[in-house]
């Protein structure tokens, strides 16, 4: 199946009827077979995917993957090399990715929604060779799964230097991003993880699947788990209340909706949902759901709201599927955590991050979370209580506002800033002589994405400062200066 | 309630308000990706109508009156 140098071919031959082999068994030859063996094992008329009610068998992606896989072997990705994905949720970015991983090499992801320059800049810093990307839209906002066609660029980098089937970014403490990697062997380790959890999707049920597969809960425990354990892949066809619903009406068989708090929010809002007996159990991660907000969702759907906690480094790491222990979470099994100074760590053997060395983030065996929380030495429970850093989730999606500030206050034009998470993301900015707000906008669009940039900017002649000259951070002298 | 002339700025506002339990006096001029998807699912729900926007009409919805204009426009041609 190999060529000569190690790359793989395009031919017909699969190894699909291997069977009873557990997912851990195929790394120990370290190869790429792994994705055959793991993720595209299983009958061909299996249904992997629905979208807009067509199904995808899983003989027809194992075709479309072979297809990628000789347009990226063509455009010059080989075994040990780099390609990055800026491609949205779609059939073009499951069927690349895989393609990626079969031809042995590094699948860095980069969400869709980062400017041209945040990916440019994060392309140049990983050395990457192959970049696959859209030309013009990025799509509608309510759309959860694209229909793009992508387009392969060949770039001077180098190859992959390290060992990780994925590389990605996650908005940095100390000014861009950082990257987290993760082998093959981890990936697989956290499929596996899912399936001895109580409560996940079977075999033959559906993941009506919300949050982005660019992102660690999306990719492992929507598409990778579902791949792996014959879920089939739903995505509403729209970002609504209504569309998840029709999602979990359009089959027979009982479905999981996989989702942020966001995504209950919009089901909460439907008005008078109808009785759907497949609905079987909405799962959320990302960030904690309120009280007021799970038992809303209680009285309207009566079936279990169950909440994972999980992190880009090592993805799901405690779950209370059956939302038993609210706000608390167990381990998932495999995973060992620990309380130090009121901060959670999990057992790592290796620091998942590239280039980056930093003892409060990984040391001795011990991954910091950066979550304070408690852990009940008497049941095992886990209960997260918040960031001990200056990262925020929106809408599921991790920031540091650290990044944000950095970001804006190297902009041309920019004196000082300061940016707070209050409700929102906000900005305090002082600009230089009479340099334009709305220039400062511009290109600070240019430099991030939308996600991370504040929902509100205030421009002011000048920013509090303590008698030494520092930036003032309290949030209500800066709102009272503004007011 | 079905009113197509009932979109008003004070609605959209209180939308947007009710992401993230803000009050309406918190709320800016700007729309961003998930308070327009937010606020599409929430005129849908109360005009019961399924809102299909163009690219075009997306593009527009960055801001509050923006977002005003073309859920009139797009209420508007639901047909009934």
């Amino acid at each position: 199946m190999k060529g000569p140098f190690g790359v793989y071919l395009c031919c017909s031959f699969f190894p699909w009827e291997v069977s009873a082999i557990t997912a851990s068994e195929v790394l120990r030859t370290g190869s790429s077979e792994w994705v055959d063996e793991v993720l595209l094992n299983g009958p061909d008329n299996g249904v992997c995917l629905h979208l807009d009610g067509a199904p995808i068998a899983r003989a027809a992606l194992r075709r479309l993957v072979v297809g990628k896989q000789d347009a990226l072997v063509a455009a010059g990705l080989r075994e040990g090399g780099c390609a990055a994905l800026n491609l949205p949720p779609s059939l073009a970015y499951v069927a690349n990715l895989l393609a990626v991983w079969r031809i042995g090499a590094q699948a860095v992801l980069l969400d869709h929604r980062l400017t041209r320059y945040e990916v440019d800049s994060a392309a140049d810093r990983l050395g990457v060779q192959v970049l696959v990307g859209i030309g013009g839209s990025k799509g509608s906002p309510l759309a959860v799964f694209h229909d793009v066609a992508e387009t392969i660029t060949t770039r001077e980098g180098r190859p992959a230097a390290t060992p990780h089937a994925v590389l990605q970014l996650s908005s940095g403490s100390t000014g861009p991003s950082k990257g987290i990697g993760r082998t093959a062997a981890d990936l697989v380790a956290e499929v596996e993880r899912y399936t001895r959890i109580d409560g996940v999707p079977l075999p033959g049920e559906r993941i009506i699947l919300l949050p982005s597969m660019v992102h660690v809960l999306g990719l492992v425990g929507g598409l990778l788990y579902g791949l792996h354990a014959g879920v089939e892949l739903v995505p509403p066809r729209r970002l609504t209340g209504d569309s998840i619903l029709d999602a979990v009406g359009s089959g027979a068989t009982p479905a999981t909706v996989l989702g942020v708090p966001f995504h209950i929010g919009l089901l909460n809002s439907v008005a008078d949902p109808r009785r759907l007996p497949q609905l079987k159990r909405m799962t959320t991660g990302g960030e904690l759901v309120p009280a007021t907000v799970s038992a809303a969702f209680d009285e309207k759907y009566g079936v279990p709201l169950g909440n994972m906690w999980g992190m880009t480094e090592l993805g799901v790491i405690a779950t209370d599927l059956f939302g038993e222990h609210r706000p608390a979470v167990r381990p998932a099994p495999g995973i060992e955590v620990r309380e130090s100074g009121g901060e959670l760590l999990i057992r790592r053997p290796e620091s998942p991050y590239v280039g980056l060395s930093d003892p409060a983030r990984w040391a001795d065996g011990w991954l910091h979370t950066k979550d304070a929380g408690v852990l009940d030495p008497s049941t095992g429970l886990v209960t997260v209580l918040g960031r001990l850093d200056s990262q925020v989730s929106v809408g599921g999606l991790k920031v540091d506002l650290t990044e944000v500030e950095h970001t804006l206050t190297e902009l041309p034009g920019v004196e000082a800033a300061v940016v707070l998470y209050d409700k929102e993301i906000t900005a305090f900015v002082q600009l230089t002589g009479d340099h334009a707000e709305q220039s400062v906008a511009v290109a600070l669009a240019e430099r991030l994405a939308g996600y991370k940039r504040p929902r509100t900017t205030h421009f002011m002649r000048a920013l509090p400062r303590t008698t030494t000259g520092k930036l003032v951070r309290d949030r209500a002298v800066l709102r009272a200066a503004v007011s | 309630m079905n009113d197509k002339t009932a979109v008003e700025r004070a609605d959209v506002v209180a939308m947007i308000a009710s992401l993230g339990d803000r009050t309406v006096a918190e709320i800016g001029d700007q729309i961003d990706s998930m308070q327009l998807a937010w606020v599409v699912n929430q005129a849908e729900q109360r005009y019961g109508v399924e809102i299909d926007l163009t690219d075009g009409q997306y593009a527009r919805m960055g801001t509050v009156d923006g977002a005003v204009e073309v859920l009139r426009e797009a209420i508007a041609a639901v047909p009934r």
